[in-house]
């Protein structure tokens, strides 16, 4: 393979691997805090790129105030749907919640479809230079946002779990919730806000990629990416998280671009499943093992 | 004596009602024009009592049972078309490879707990999907297999919707007799018990794992038979049946009918069916209307009717017999307090957060 | 007197860096009532879990009728006809799963009783009876005779322990609208229908009455006539004192004493772990 190639496809795996560790922090922070898996994250990224899209273009509003805009809107519907489908159901099960989160994701994923209508769209870049070349790769200056941004969101959302109080409270909900509310710490108002923040996340991860992407259902399969890097960090870690998310996308890029055996790019989808499969087989071996040590 | 008689067998009374009105169904003068759904409601209603069986007996999620479907579906269509076996034999086949696929991942699968049990059969569904696509050479690609000859019986063809929906509704049938025997029994037993609390079940001993798999496995099996079925009815099958959608689809069926309830799944599949088909084909200005309606019914049911809405209703009935007299007081009781009720949970719900108090 | 029924060596039990269970060697004999009792976090459900199965040991060793439960009975066999045993390892030992000794004979309840809640008070039993019967998937699905009459049986000797318990007149009650004190004796009734030699009873004072400790004593001694080991865990002195032929003490997960009643009330090291003679029953 050669070097360009090789840059190539790593510039783009950095790229493709920002947006699902964007999405798995996403789901990791809702995890970490109230142990459920929000099915519905993908549709937080999908709702960002819309409305950027909707603000920027159809509404012609200054390109920043449409993003911010965008952002939020994705950030509101986590919280309402927080309150509405998930606190409302008081000690539901586990297979409840995840049939819960499913149910809401495929009634956003609707209500998106049938309002904007199902064809995709894509609001212009942030900047519009041309490409440039870097390290012998042509590179879009949106892929630079992409990771610029998620570079500052990471380390943002570092800062804010280390050095504030709410982050703080926020991460001990997800050591231990009981213990967290005899500290006095509401811990329903902090599954709220971790549910605000995944969806701002969402919301950004869909603002920054929608110049890029032409499909509108995007959801599930870049859901499904950004679950695979938040279960390589255990759904724990933001860290592992993003180191993850980039592994994947680079190794996507690497086999497509390599050529490897079977995967030609219509075979794409299949790896980030056979990572997954393969974590859960791993981690179904652990517990094998857990379970027969009590 | 005799009314006390029939009173407690209700339930033979209720099925023989049933069974009569299926058999009289595809007759003109009857219901003969939704003789088309309902055998699709018969084959639907296959793959969810199987998954009912799964979700309510186990606690499992499966969010990807479309690919037993589906494997049922493309067994049968490219064994009795490209390899023109036997349609019967085919079936088979296509039952016990697809309970050997489930009995192989099963154990592994059954290991992991809640979520990532749904995630990993999420993945095994999508594989499958993405394979259904892949190995055009086998079943054709996305456009799918043409041409997959009828079922028959001797020289008998099943080849019109009439002869084939008595078919559908024998195996449906069946399947639900022997699923009801099975709960009623030993083996019924276990699974309530694991449902209810599996390490006093365990103390009991009672296989946990083992019986998991043994009922996933019988869900694909069920499932497998279904797809066989579905192969032979539109002599068509494409990988678009088999997508994520159509499990979650599988799922609302199984919600609406109840998660560990039998009989329930007609309801749930029926329900479900007629809202995709008829009601929602009128409504085309409406477009994704279908998904809104799952999505909406999905969290409603799992939030307000966690053992399914066909239970709930059924449960609803048993009170409103047990209450019926004292109807007026309870409505007159409610309509005086519901403002206030309403009230409180709306403050609760948007500013409970604001309140800076541990909630109970 | 014959073997022991259960016996345990060196065992030990270490959740992480915390020893839960630190090399108790006991022995438990034959159908005699032997109380397990000790301060709060001795480790008393711990090694109750152990025996059953549902933790696997750190080390050491528990015999059950002189027969290992680290090994499976077919590799246990396979051993006394003389299988080099360092041939086959020790990678092969493998723990005998809870509920293999079930059906070998040991059963447990629960300090939080744990009933099937979606289950009537006789069917909570006959599950019971899941063990000792044997027909599958297939004869029940076609209501096979053989089924059928397997299931006669369970349901009269689901019955018998019913009534063993004197709750025969709640058979079909839904198992959790019961009150908590005949809750208790469901949960026994449950765990005797698996037919067992041994019965491990896990606090099964805990909120109960006096009258209600009164005939647990009673079906204790009920227990013992049908020839069924009974071991508890309990704090409830005078209960215990009044009903328990061999006490053992643990406190922090190490045995400090054993004996009748009358030795252990006397024994210096129980009255320092309790700090006093008599405990009030804490309610657990």
């Amino acid at each position: 393979m050669s070097a360009d190639l090789f840059v190539q496809c790593l510039m783009s795996g950095i790229t493709q691997g920002s947006i699902y560790a964007l999405i798995g922090l996403g789901f990791t922070i809702i995890y970490a805090v109230t142990r459920i898996i929000n099915f519905a994250q993908g549709e937080f990224v999908m709702l960002g790129g819309m409305f950027s899209y909707i603000l920027a273009v159809k509404a012609g509003l200054p390109m920043p105030l449409a993003l911010l805009i965008a952002i939020v809107i994705a950030a509101a519907v986590g919280a309402v749907m927080y309150l509405l489908a998930i606190r409302t159901a008081r000690r539901a099960s586990v297979i409840s919640l995840i049939i819960i989160t499913i149910g809401a994701a495929i009634f956003i994923r609707g209500i998106a479809g049938n309002r904007f209508g199902v064809n995709a769209v894509s609001p212009p870049a942030f900047t519009d230079t041309g490409s440039m070349k870097f390290l012998g790769a042509y590179i879009e200056p949106q892929a630079l946002w992409i990771i610029g941004i998620t570079f500052a969101v990471t380390i943002v959302l570092y800062l804010f779990l280390s050095h504030t109080m709410v982050g703080k409270a926020l991460r001990a909900c997800a050591v231990n919730p009981s213990a967290a509310s005899l500290v006095g710490i509401n811990t329903k108002a902090m599954a709220l806000i971790a549910f605000i923040i995944a969806g701002a996340i969402g919301g950004i991860g869909g603002v920054v990629v929608a110049p890029l992407q032409d499909k509108y259902d995007m959801g599930i399969m870049l859901g499904l990416r950004g679950f695979v890097a938040a279960s390589i960090g255990g759904f724990m870690s933001p860290v592992a998280t993003v180191i993850g998310g980039l592994v994947l996308g680079i190794v996507e890029n690497l086999a497509i671009g390599l050529d490897w055996g079977p995967f030609t790019s219509a075979y794409k989808d299949v790896i980030p499943l056979v990572v997954l499969l393969l974590i859960l087989l791993i981690r179904s071996g652990k517990l094998a093992a857990a379970e027969r040590a009590g | 004596m005799i009314l006390a008689w029939a009173k407690r067998k209700w339930t033979y009374f209720a099925i023989a009602a049933l069974i009569a009105f299926l058999v009289l169904i595809p007759f003109d003068w009857f219901l003969g024009r939704y003789t088309s759904i309902m055998i699709f409601v018969g084959i639907s209603t296959m793959v969810t009592v199987g998954l009912c069986l799964l979700m309510g007996y186990t606690g499992q999620v499966s969010l990807g049972h479309a690919a037993f479907y589906g494997l049922g579906a493309y067994f049968s269509a490219v064994l009795s078309k490209t390899y023109s076996l036997n349609p019967w034999l085919a079936m088979l086949i296509a039952a016990i490879a697809t309970g050997a696929f489930a009995y192989i991942i099963g154990y592994p699968i059954f290991r992991l707990r809640g979520n990532y049990l749904a995630m990993a059969t999420l993945g095994i569904g999508l594989i499958m999907w993405v394979l259904f696509n892949q190995l055009s050479q086998y079943t054709g690609g996305p456009d799918g297999m043409h041409g997959i000859p009828y079922l028959s019986i001797g020289g008998f063809d099943f080849d019109t919707n009439f002869k084939r929906f008595y078919l559908v509704w024998f195996f449906c049938l069946a399947i639900l007799f022997l699923s009801q025997n099975i709960v009623r029994s030993r083996t019924g037993r276990a699974l309530r018990a694991i449902h209810g609390n599996e390490a006093a079940a365990e103390s009991l001993g009672i296989n946990v794992t083992q019986f998991k798999v043994k009922i996933f496995v019988l869900s694909s099996v069920y499932a497998s038979l279904a797809g066989s079925l579905f192969a032979h009815h539109l002599r068509f099958v494409s990988p678009q049946s088999f997508d994520f959608l159509s499990s979650v689809k599988l799922v609302v069926m199984a919600v609406i009918g109840g998660l560990a309830s039998i009989w329930g799944a007609i309801f749930g599949a029926g329900t479900t069916r007629f809202l995709s088909d008829e009601v929602l084909l009128g409504l085309n200005q409406y477009p994704q209307l279908d998904i809104i309606i799952y999505g909406l019914i999905l969290m409603l049911v799992m939030i307000f009717m966690p053992e399914g809405l066909f239970v709930a209703i059924k449960s609803g009935t048993l009170w409103l017999r047990v209450n019926w007299r004292n109807l007026p007081a309870i409505m007159n009781r409610k309509r005086k307090e519901l403002p206030n009720q309403m009230k409180y949970i709306l403050g609760r719900l948007l500013f409970a957060r604001l309140w800076r108090r541990t909630e109970p | 007197m014959s073997q022991p029924i259960l016996e345990t060596r060196n065992l030990s039990k270490a959740f992480g860096g915390l020893i839960a269970i630190d090399k108790v060697d006991l022995k438990i004999d034959t159908g005699k009532i032997t109380a397990i009792i000790g301060p709060n976090g001795a480790g008393k459900t711990t090694l109750f879990n152990l025996i059953a199965g549902v933790y696997q040991q750190t080390s050491g060793e528990i015999l059950f009728n002189g027969k290992s439960l680290k090994h499976p009975p077919w590799y246990a066999r396979a051993i006394k006809r003389g299988l080099n045993r360092e041939i086959l390892g020790d990678k092969l030992q493998r723990h005998v799963s809870a509920h293999m000794r079930a059906s070998l004979g040991i059963a447990r309840t629960f300090q939080h009783v744990h009933l099937f809640g979606n289950m009537t008070v006789l069917e909570n039993i006959m599950t019971g009876q899941h063990t000792r019967s044997k027909y599958g998937f297939f004869g029940a699905a076609l209501r096979l005779p053989k089924a059928r009459r397997e299931e006669e049986m369970i349901n009269l000797n689901a019955m018998k322990y019913l009534n063993m318990v004197g709750l025969g007149k709640h058979a079909n009650l839904n198992a959790l609208s019961l009150p908590l004190g005949q809750q208790k004796l469901l949960a026994v009734a449950r765990a005797l229908a698996t037919e067992p030699k041994l019965i491990l009873l896990d606090e099964p004072g805990a909120g109960l009455n006096a009258l209600e400790k009164r005939e647990l004593s009673d079906l204790m001694k009920r227990i013992r006539e049908i020839g069924v080991t009974v071991v508890l865990v309990e704090h409830d002195m005078p209960l215990v004192m009044g009903i328990a032929e061999w006490i053992i003490v643990l406190d922090s997960g190490r045995k400090i004493a054993e004996g009748t009643a009358a030795q252990v009330q006397k024994d210096r090291k129980v009255i320092a772990a309790y700090l006093g003679e008599e405990t009030d029953s804490a309610e657990g």
